[in-house]
């Protein structure tokens, strides 16, 4: 048999290609790979000493992650649908052609950029406060006001609304996403007598498919490491109904100095995204192999 | 899979010999001279004590133009985690003011801290008490050098107080009194918090102290009360939010946020007509009313006249980082810190008035020592007050106080039971940690 020895088409080694992405190797086993090891094997000490699983046995049996790591599912739960229906109405309505339509895009992209940043916070803080412009708009149309901060079930709302406000990435997502389905198919339909609703469930949402799946696992996981906004917004309270896992993570390092339990909470985290993950690919999986 | 495996134990092995290897320190030792350097000076604080320390630091400049001085400063909410994070990665300022307990919670055996005994060819410690210098030392090593004395106290805004006719509680009693008066124009005497402050469980603390004799947290770091006490504590707490002197954490919660009380419109606008302060820390509270306004009122007494319970610390202190490479420099400037006379002005008592004899002394002639941390510090001597544990402020400790007083404003919890929960986790805690 005649076999022909593979020559790259620009005549290069296989030792430049590799030269070329060593920066990146280097860069990921030192930035993630050992991190990654380290911080597992940190979780196994207290305070310097060796002591086995102790740190995740304690935290496992502790109140405190129980009620976070309920915190943090519960919270997932709430904004990640929330934030993929809101995106993709958005997107639908940014997706028709109209002039200057580009100054409304990048409208809503902005709260996106913003972040939870000092700035946001400071304005949330004083939209939701007991007198704040929330509850006078409640009571401006009749309803009564809510105790945002205080009433311990209504305090993750607020930090679901923070996000919620900041859709524009999924948006864009999906806004790329929805300019790719060919105009054809949209035709294609409306000969066959879709309407709008009828040409959305049948034509847009399969072709869209794929891509609702990445924002789900990408807002999953970010939903599931929430710290910031709860931080700076509720400080976890109260009675820690909005402490989350992440919030949990950073007390356990910074404020009580517990590297060990710390690095045990992370990779705990890390396990439950992963099995998060790893369920929402099983259950979509037929969906996504048919589209 | 076998190199694999070696590589991951390599790695193990290393981490593991950092996570050891940081609680000894390569401490370099003093040359008896000053060198040419640059060192780093961190503190936290309001904006009083900020520009103060940065004119002091010009004059250091100024004076000492081989040693160049940078600051590193903010508030105080976040600085504990910052310097802790700083002090577990080796990253920590030359200098830096820190916290009673961070004795304890950064600096274990107190290793991680220079031992300013050790600098006395540059420190002069002759203006300070030895009991004062006692405050600083872990296992005799002078790990870090009192700035001041001084403990909470209460401070009111007078133009409410005036407008309802109402004077300044001298006891307990007078204080769940005032709950009415303030109760019916929508007011409240007095503010308590869970957040950052804590001054929700100190007043309680203080309360059954004083009722009973007792140390809450006793200075080898265990627990002085009984569940009974830490029940009673916790009833007391409730009186309060119950009679109107204080909102519900609740209420407190809904209002401000999670902004602190001196940020929040309900103490600017003297809805909130009181505060428990410490005497080096009031300067923000008097600084958004108009001046002259906040004034300090009298230590709660019981019938008798007890003052007895009130809790004093040393506020600050200043100490070296066993990583700097320039101790006797840093000496120095702590030096030009505590004794130096022109200095001493240009600080005033924004760290509370000077445990340092020779500044105090300076502010005394320059007639500078005056003001609400001067008259706090004037209160408090003349209560027979009781120094702090620093293991009553670990953070974890706080934790356990606020969860308790939460359970019990909002309910969720009697006392008798918020207060078994919290003397098991308190007891089981400082157990750990004493080990």
């Amino acid at each position: 048999m005649n076999t022909r020895k593979y020559r790259n088409p620009v005549g290069v080694s296989k030792y430049t290609g590799l030269a070329l992405i060593s920066p990146f190797i280097i860069g990921a086993v030192l930035f993630i790979v050992y991190p990654f090891i380290c911080s597992f094997v940190v979780g196994l000490t207290d305070s310097g000493s060796f002591v086995g699983f102790e740190n995740f046995r304690e935290m496992l049996s502790s109140k405190d992650f129980g009620q976070a790591a309920g915190v943090t599912l519960k919270y997932a739960l709430i904004l990640v649908p929330l934030k993929l229906i809101v995106s993709l109405l958005v997107a639908l309505l940014l997706n028709i052609e109209l002039k200057h339509i580009g100054i409304f895009r990048t409208a809503f992209y902005i709260p996106s950029i913003l972040g939870a940043n000092l700035a946001v916070i400071i304005m949330w803080q004083y939209l939701f406060t007991a007198d704040g412009l929330v509850n006078q708009l409640l009571e401006a149309v009749g309803l009564s006001p809510v105790s945002w901060y205080g009433e311990p079930n209504a305090a993750i709302f607020i930090i679901v609304l923070l996000r919620l406000w900041e859709f524009g990435s999924t948006m864009v997502i999906f806004l790329a996403a929805l300019r790719d389905i060919p105009r054809e198919f949209y035709d294609a339909a409306k000969v066959d007598g879709c309407g709008r609703v009828r040409a959305f469930f049948a034509v847009t949402l399969p072709q869209i498919k794929n891509v609702i799946f990445v924002n789900l696992i990408l807002q999953t996981i970010a939903a599931m490491q929430e710290f910031n906004a709860p931080y700076m917004l509720t400080g976890g309270g109260p009675m820690g109904k909005t402490r989350t896992i992440g919030m949990l993570i950073y007390e356990e390092m910074f404020t009580f100095g517990s590297e060990g339990m710390a690095n045990a909470v992370s990779w705990v985290l890390f396990v439950i995204i992963a099995a998060v993950v790893a369920l929402m690919y099983k259950l979509t999986g037929k969906a996504r192999r048919d589209a | 899979m076998k190199k694999l495996f070696k590589a991951a134990a390599l790695c193990c092995a290393v981490t593991l010999s950092a996570c050891s290897s940081r609680k000894t320190n390569s401490v370099t030792p003093p040359d008896g001279r000053l060198d040419k350097c640059s060192l780093r000076f961190s503190w936290w604080g309001s904006d009083d004590r900020h520009k103060a320390t940065l004119d002091a630091i010009g004059l250091w400049n100024k004076k000492h133009p081989d040693i160049t001085i940078t600051p590193e400063y903010g508030g105080w909410d976040g600085w504990t985690e910052k310097v802790s994070a700083q002090m577990r990665s080796g990253t920590e300022p030359d200098i830096m003011q820190i916290n009673y307990d961070w004795l304890i919670s950064m600096s274990e055996n107190g290793s991680r801290f220079y031992d300013l005994d050790s600098l006395d060819s540059f420190l002069d410690l002759s203006g300070y008490d030895d009991e004062i210098l006692s405050f600083g030392r872990i296992d005799g090593r002078l790990s870090a050098l009192t700035v001041s004395v001084s403990g909470r106290s209460l401070f009111y805004n007078s133009e409410v107080f005036g407008s309802l006719g109402a004077e300044y509680p001298k006891t307990w009693t007078e204080l769940t009194a005032l709950g009415k008066s303030f109760g019916v124009e929508g007011l409240y005497p007095l503010d308590l918090d869970i957040q950052s402050g804590g001054t929700a469980w100190y007043l309680a603390v203080v309360y059954v102290q004083q009722k009973t004799g007792k140390e809450f947290i006793t200075h080898d770091g265990k627990l002085g009360f009984t569940v009974d006490d830490i029940s009673d504590a916790l009833k007391f707490y409730k009186s309060l939010e119950d009679s109107h002197v204080i909102r519900t954490v609740r209420a407190r919660t809904d209002e401000d946020g999670n902004a602190a009380l001196y940020q929040s419109s309900e103490f600017i606008d003297g809805r909130v007509a009181g505060v428990l302060e410490w005497g080096s820390a009031v300067g923000k509270y008097e600084s958004v009313l108009p001046e002259g306004v906040l004034e300090a009122g009298p230590l709660l007494a019981d019938e008798s006249g007890n003052t007895g319970g009130w809790l004093i610390k040393p506020t600050l202190l200043y100490a070296v980082s066993g990583n700097t490479k320039y101790p006797d420099e840093a000496a120095a400037f702590i030096d030009f810190l505590v004794n130096d006379e022109e200095c001493a002005e240009l600080l005033g008592t924004t760290r509370g008035i000077p445990a340092s004899k020779k500044a105090a002394s300076a502010l005394e002639k320059s007639g500078k020592l005056s003001g609400l941390a001067k008259e706090c510090s004037d209160i408090l001597a003349a209560a027979d007050t009781v120094t702090i544990s620093p293991y009553m402020e670990l953070p974890r400790m706080k934790d356990f106080y606020n969860t308790a007083i939460e359970s019990v404003s909002y309910g969720t919890a009697d006392a008798d039971t918020a207060a078994r929960q919290m003397y098991g986790s308190i007891t089981d805690y400082l157990e750990k940690i004493r080990k």
